[in-house]
């Protein structure tokens, strides 16, 4: 492996794609801990409408989130292939309800474009912009642009101050 | 640096934290007038641990500090300093600035401004001989060694960094011994043990602790230094002569070795320029010091007209011999029962796991038949696992010390702040709480004592006014009731103005302008989000988010905060907290198909009414008529948005005692069984929600949500502020 090709080995990024109504988004693979189908979580009281309820895994109690509705569109609908990434944002864990999950893709940082404001509700919560190569050519296209997500923006501690007023 | 360098140094903070507790502990009893030996040695072993770890890691300004601070509380501890109220109290502050110290060093930010309390403590330490010269500063660095090469060069640049130690004569013992000592010094030989660096004792760190006390080098031998082909960077080859001022304390230079790895050879010998003591007035006294003899080693090149009185410091190999006397004293000979560390997540599994086997315990009872329920097996099985579980809550417990060893601190801060003067007397610190209670209970704690400060006690002038003592007192204390601790917070203060805080809760409109709320209702008012009475927002409190985070933190630990108060006489904040956050005994119910769990301890019985029994009073409240008398009855289901229809005839309310409220009724739809639970909370991967006390995860692995009875049964009370929202889905 000559220098050259070392280096751009380090400086890529693996990110896990997903589509929620047909676009395509990432986080980053590092934060994935795990995929899982989905279930009914137990929902809960006094919590905004994109936090779906609570769920068990492997003993502790994790929220699971619609994601769509948690970045301003409508709530994804539910149906065979929808399904849970479990993520760790800081020390904590959460489940995003997302409509399928598409592939692993490294990208190149450098290639990574600044996310335009009035793109979504919460625009702090993409981090940028990048294209990447679809494997499977449908309808010809084999480019897409994939929405990368800042998971920190969408942790869902609150502040107690908050809660209680 | 590596994880290891990390976690040697978390404990090094850990230890810190720990010395520094025992030190505010000594320090205030000597403040209220206990000054016996054993105390004032305490303190001096606290801050000598601190200042000899904050060598060893390179905290400079800590380690400056903690020796200067060492240097006055060893003067008490010789009788030297009579420990006055006066001194205590620049003790005390000074300790607050050590405790600044600590902090900075281990945020890794500024450390403390500290000259004014230096000043202070160089006041006391030259004392009443004040007047005597000034000791010569420490000795410019010598001129340079001819060992560059290595790098010493930046070391000697260290000496500035410190401010120039003031080397009173006073620090001396030995110049009562010995007359007219001219200025003389300690020659000390350092010849680390080759694997010194792979153990951890770095020599630099030494060498700069010396440095720190003025020591200079005066030579290097580098006879052993191999050629360049052949050195090992991680060997220690060099040998290192350093010359002290005789002002320094042997013990001192002893103390720099402390932490020296066991081979290393370490020679101090007192230099005499002038006077030769006789035998019976040797400067120190040699029994002591570990080596039988002292034995003047051929290496050493004696000083021309020196009489050498040499200690040779052989520390023994093995490290249990290792440091005999001085960690013996750093023990105070105390008892020294087996201790071990264990991270908390560790125990915290611990008792998870345990709180699993209880359920699975309880569970399997229930699908036995009754017959093989009291089969011996069981039984015994059930009761051994009750006993690891009580083992193993034990091993969290600690006692509440903990959390209130941060008040006093506070106050004294809060004294400066206000000018007001308080006196805190506490009562019960040894009361035993779960670890994590009293993790949590450190700020609404903090909150409360700061309002008690800050509105509750009265200036000195208004308090001699109403004819009471200047200074207020403030009485902490905490008792275990049942599986209930309560901690209580009261002062002698003014008491909450009721007028005052109506008036405020009216404009800010929490409350409606024409209710007529009683007193217990008003007093409540001070927890409403975005209540504050301050006139002035002064930066103790009165921010406006004060008793209402306090109480919700209460609350999202499954405690109470209740608050009485007499005017001219005082308020009493009363916080009950469940003992462990660990398992709770509960009833599992359900509420339009969805479990929930509902804690036993309130509940007093459970009623399937009758048609007529449940009656509304207006569209949205209801009663129940039990044996004459009418109780409220809230339907939990429709509280949490759930919409339950069922009629009353065909749901259960389970009557529950609430010390605000009295006793509540709670409709449900139907009760499953009763059960132990595991409580995991909203909070380590949400936030703490209103009308919960948590999540549990039931046998067939499905989640239930914890009811929070307080929170439900206030949830209509005092402005309907706290209403709980529906539910999401």
């Amino acid at each position: 492996m000559s220098t050259e090709e070392g280096a751009k080995a380090i400086a890529e990024r693996k990110i896990v794609t997903f589509t929620l109504r047909k676009q395509l988004f990432g986080i980053e693979m590092s934060s994935l801990l795990e995929i899982r189908e989905w279930e009914d979580p137990t929902p809960l009281p006094s919590v905004p409408s994109f936090v779906k309820g609570v769920a068990n895994l492997r003993g502790s109690v994790i929220p699971i989130v619609g994601l769509s509705e948690r970045l301003g569109w409508e709530p994804s609908e539910l149906h065979s292939r929808s399904c849970v990434l479990v993520v760790a944002i800081g020390s904590r864990h959460a489940g995003f309800l997302v409509d399928e999950v598409v592939d692993i893709v490294s990208i190149n940082p450098d290639e990574i474009q600044p996310a335009p404001d009035a793109e979504v509700n919460d625009a702090s919560a993409i981090a940028g912009l990048v294209k990447i190569e679809r494997r499977t050519t449908e309808a010809g296209q084999d480019e897409a642009m994939c929405l990368l997500l800042e998971l920190d923006a969408l942790g869902l501690a609150r502040q107690l101050p908050e809660l209680v007023a | 640096m590596s994880d290891e360098f990390d976690e040697i140094q978390g404990i090094f903070f850990e230890e810190c934290s720990e010395g520094l507790a025992v030190a505010e502990e000594g320090l205030s009893a000597m403040a209220s007038g206990d000054v016996s030996p054993d105390v004032i040695a305490g303190v001096f072993r606290a801050v000598h641990s601190i200042k000899g770890g904050s060598g060893a890691f390179g905290h400079n300004a800590l380690l400056g500090f903690s020796h200067r601070f060492e240097n006055v509380l060893d003067g008490v501890r010789a009788g030297r300093i009579e420990p006055t109220d006066d001194i205590c109290q620049v003790l005390l502050n000074a300790f607050d600035i050590l405790s600044d110290h600590v902090a900075a060093a281990q945020s890794g930010s500024e450390p403390p401004a500290d000259d004014d309390m230096l000043h202070r403590l160089d006041m006391i330490l030259e004392g009443p001989s004040a007047g005597a010269a000034p000791a010569p500063a420490a000795p410019a660095p010598a001129p340079e060694p001819a060992s560059d090469e290595f790098g010493f060069v930046p070391v000697a640049a260290q000496v500035e960094d410190f401010d120039p130690f003031g080397f009173e004569p006073v620090a001396v013992a030995i110049d009562d011994l010995v007359p007219a000592p001219e200025p003389a010094g300690w020659m000390v030989r350092f010849a680390p043990s080759r694997g010194a660096m792979a153990n951890g004792s770095e020599p630099l760190l030494v060498v700069r602790e010396l440095e720190s006390m003025g020591a200079r080098i005066t030579g290097v031998d580098r006879e052993k230094l191999p050629s360049l082909a052949e050195l090992d960077p991680e060997e220690s080859y060099l040998v290192w002569d350093l010359a002290l001022p005789a002002s320094v304390e042997e013990q001192d230079i002893r103390d720099c070795f402390d932490f020296v790895a066991p081979d290393s050879k370490v020679d101090i010998e007192k230099e005499e320029a002038v006077v030769v003591p006789s035998a019976d007035v040797l400067p120190f006294d040699l029994p002591t010091l570990g080596a039988a003899e002292p034995v003047a080693l051929e290496t050493i090149a004696a000083p021309a007209e020196a009489s050498p009185t040499v200690v040779a410091l052989d520390l023994p190999k093995g490290s249990e011999a290792a440091k005999p006397a001085a960690k013996a004293k750093a023990q105070g000979g105390g008892e020294s029962g087996q201790t071990i560390r264990v991270d908390l997540s560790k125990l915290d599994q611990l008792l998870n796991l345990v709180g699993e086997l209880v359920i699975r315990g309880s569970i399997l009872s229930d699908r036995l038949s009754p017959a093989d329920q009291e089969r011996v097996e069981l039984p015994e099985l059930s009761r051994l696992t009750r006993q690891i579980q009580d083992n193993v809550m034990s091993l969290r417990a600690q006692p509440i010390r903990q959390a209130f060893s941060r008040v006093p601190r506070m106050l004294r801060d809060l004294m400066a702040e206000t000018g007001k003067k308080v006196i805190l007397e506490t009562t019960g610190e040894t009361t035993e709480v779960d670890k994590g209670v009293i993790e949590k209970i450190g700020d609404p704690l903090t909150h409360m004592i700061r309002n008690a400060v800050d509105h509750g006690i009265e200036s000195a002038e208004e308090r001699l006014a109403a004819g009471k003592p200047e200074e207020g007192t403030i009485y902490l204390s905490a008792e275990q009731k049942g599986a209930r601790i309560i901690v209580r917070i009261r002062d002698d203060g003014r008491g909450i103005n009721r007028a005052r805080v109506l008036a405020k809760a009216v404009e800010r409109g929490i409350v409606p302008a024409e209710a007529s709320l009683s007193d217990e209702e008003i007093d409540a008012l001070i927890c409403a989000p975005g209540f504050s009475t301050a006139e002035t927002i002064s930066n103790i409190s009165g921010r406006g988010v004060g008793m209402d985070v306090v109480r919700s933190n209460v609350e999202a630990l499954g405690g109470r905060l209740e608050i009485t108060s007499v005017p001219g006489e005082g308020t009493t904040f009363t916080m009950a907290l469940p003992l462990t956050l660990a398992i709770l005994d509960g009833m599992i119910v359900r509420l339009a198909e969805q479990r929930f769990v509902l804690p036993l301890t309130n509940v007093i019985e459970t009623v399937q009414p009758e048609p007529g029994q449940v009656q509304a009073t207006s569209p949205s409240t209801e009663v129940i008529e039990l044996r004459g008398k009418y109780l409220p009855v809230r339907r939990v289901g429709e509280m949490f948005g759930m919409g339950s229809s069922r009629p009353p005839e065909e749901s259960l309310v389970i009557i529950v005692e609430n010390e605000s409220s009295g006793h509540v009724g709670l409709m449900v739809d139907t009760i499953d069984n009763r059960r132990e639970v595991v409580i995991k909370s909203l909070e380590d991967n949400l936030h703490p929600i209103r009308g919960l006390g948590g999540a549990t995860i039931l046998g067939d692995g499905a989640i239930a949500l914890i009811l929070d009875i307080d929170a439900l049964v206030s949830a209509n009370g005092v402005g309907g502020k706290y209403a709980v929202k529906g539910m999401a889905a």
